[in-house]
Parts: structure tokens; C-alpha cells; sequence
């Protein structure tokens, strides 16, 4: 009995290496899309603490939420998303590193790439993209990704 | 007979203050002596020893008892408290109980638990070196790529976000944004 628990033990030290991987072989990331602007003032209350960032970085007044999703992201297995103004939004887990998540990010307009990046985002990090600010339009599109 | 008895009398009467005592088996051997001499002769004595020894039984059967079915709690008490009170080990001695190796010294585990570290080490030390070596933590942006827009990328320490700002550049995105 002993022998056996001994082996067993053994087992499962070599194989802790692999729990670890699997542990991160799902991600979770949060999209956001706002709209930026001067006019008027205030905040949707789940903006609160990209506000808190954003404030410091930029001098927009108003804060829109217009989407917000969460999407859980699989090793190389891209997930695609729409999003304002009419553009695709594709997320791909490209590695991972403890508890940092490497996403390649493709942002697409009726099939024609617009913007490809590749970012680390970590729990309680954020990453924005926003810009251009339209010429006929008050606010700029702000799309935040972040780690819950 | 009269003086006879008289004796008899006077000799009852000394043996019977023994009584107690030799029951209690309390008397000197003269005196022991004495009284074992006395009783196959005075029936009274006898009888009087007889009546010790049957309230004697009376008294401890009941007695031996209540002595069996009780646990003392308190005498359980004492000696717990008696045991905590005893000088505590000291923390050396305590620490190097729990930090002796030598049952792992053993060859049955020493061998295969060897073996274990060894392949554990082969096993993760790639993956370590693997990661640690790629992953410059402080910079969240790897890369950025666009043919439409011109791009800045912002990075402070603090707070914890990163903007990629997108700039109007060389091939305009048609004005539906």
C-alpha cells in the first residue's frame, strides 16, 4: 500500500509541470468598445476603471459603452468579434507565460486589415486602441481589451 | 469455676479492646497471641469478630463498585495538567524532528525519489528557459502592423494600460467610421 501511494505520488510530480500548462490553455479577455468624446460628460458605471486610466491619458469628457463581451480564447484558435464602426475584431492566443497571455489582435474592415498587433496582456492590464477620430463624427472609437 | 470465671471474664473483657485492632490486623504478636488463644474458648469474641468481618463485606462490596464504574475525571485532570506543565520541547530539538531525513536515506525510497528529481528537472528546465528567455515582461506591445494607419503606441508603468493610437496616414479608410 505504501509502495503503491509512493508511486502514485511520483506520478503526479512529474506530471505537474503539464497541470500548470493546462491551467493556462484557456484565457479569458474582456472587449470593451466605447465611444470617446466632448460632448457632455459622464461614464457607463463598467467604464469605471478604464475611466480611471484613460482619464489620466487623454482629456475626453464622456465615455460610451457600446459593447462589451467577453471571449475565452484557446491556443491558436482565432475568435472574431464585430465591432463599431462596421470592422471585425480577431483574437488569437499565441502563447502564454505564467499568467501573461500573448494575443495576436487583427482589426479588419470588410475583409481588408486595418491593424494587426500582437500583445501581452496580463491580469488587471489593459490595452486600448482607439483612433482615428472620424472627420464628421463628435467621438473616437476606443476598443479595450483587458484581463479580468 | 467461680474464680475460673471470673478469669474468663477478666480476659474477655481485655481481648475484646484487642478486637478492633486484630481485626485491623493492627497488634503486636503477644498480643495476636493473646487473642487467638482467647476465641476457640469465648464464643461472645467470635461472635464479635464475626460481625467485623460481615460489616466489613457489607461495606466494601458496594464500596468496590462505585470504585470500578468511576473514571475520576479530575484525577485525568491532574495528570494532564501535570503533563502540560512538564518543560516544553525545545524549538531546536522540535525543529530537527521534523527536518530528519534519514528515513528518506533509505535505498527503497532514496533511489526512485532520486530518479523522480532528476526527470522533474529534465522535464521543466526547458520550458523555464524557454519562457524566461523570450519574455521581456515590461512591454506589452510586440508588435504592430498597418498599412492604413499611422501608429503610436503608449506605455507607460503606470496606470496598467497600453494605447495603440491610430493616426489618419498615407491610404485613407473610407469615411464611413
Amino acid at each position: 500500500m505504501r509502495r503503491k501511494t509512493s508511486f502514485f505520488f511520483i506520478f503526479i510530480l512529474l506530471l505537474s509541470p503539464f497541470f500548470g500548462t493546462a491551467a493556462f490553455a484557456q484565457v479569458q479577455v474582456r472587449v470593451r468598445v466605447m465611444e470617446a468624446s466632448n460632448v457632455g460628460s459622464g461614464f457607463d458605471s463598467s467604464l469605471k476603471d478604464l475611466h480611471d486610466q484613460l482619464g489620466s491619458l487623454f482629456s475626453f469628457s464622456s465615455y460610451r459603452l457600446l459593447k462589451d463581451e467577453n471571449v475565452s480564447l484557446s491556443p491558436n484558435r482565432p475568435v472574431s468579434l464585430s465591432i463599431p464602426p462596421e470592422r471585425s475584431l480577431e483574437l488569437t492566443l499565441v502563447d502564454q507565460h505564467r499568467v501573461t497571455a500573448e494575443i495576436r489582435v487583427k482589426i479588419t474592415r470588410q475583409g481588408r486589415e486595418l491593424l494587426t498587433t500582437l500583445v501581452r496582456l496580463a491580469p488587471g492590464r489593459s490595452v486600448s486602441i482607439g483612433g482615428p477620430s472620424p472627420k464628421h463624427s463628435e467621438g473616437t472609437i476606443i476598443t479595450a481589451l483587458s484581463r479580468p | 469455676m467461680w474464680k475460673g470465671g471470673v478469669r474468663m471474664k477478666s480476659e474477655c473483657s481485655s481481648v475484646s479492646k484487642l478486637l478492633d485492632r486484630y481485626f485491623d490486623q493492627e497488634v503486636t504478636p503477644e498480643e495476636k497471641s493473646l487473642v487467638e488463644g482467647h476465641l476457640p474458648d469465648c464464643s461472645a469474641c467470635r461472635m464479635a469478630l464475626d460481625t467485623m468481618r460481615n460489616l466489613r463485606i457489607l461495606i466494601r462490596n458496594p464500596v468496590e463498585k462505585a470504585v470500578e464504574k468511576e473514571t475520576f475525571p479530575w484525577v485525568w485532570e491532574k495528570i494532564e495538567k501535570g503533563i502540560q506543565q512538564k518543560e516544553r520541547p525545545d524549538l531546536w530539538d522540535f525543529l530537527i524532528s521534523w527536518l530528519d531525513f534519514t528515513p528518506f536515506l533509505k535505498r527503497k525510497i532514496l533511489i526512485p525519489a532520486v530518479a523522480a528529481v532528476v526527470i522533474l528537472i529534465l522535464i521543466t528546465t526547458p520550458f523555464l528557459y524557454k519562457k524566461m528567455s523570450s519574455y521581456p515582461e515590461l512591454s506589452v506591445v510586440e508588435y504592430v502592423e498597418s498599412d492604413t494607419y499611422n501608429v503610436m503606441v503608449y506605455e507607460p508603468e503606470t496606470p496598467q494600460v497600453t494605447v495603440i493610437w491610430l493616426f489618419e496616414g498615407p491610404e485613407e479608410e473610407p469615411s464611413t467610421s
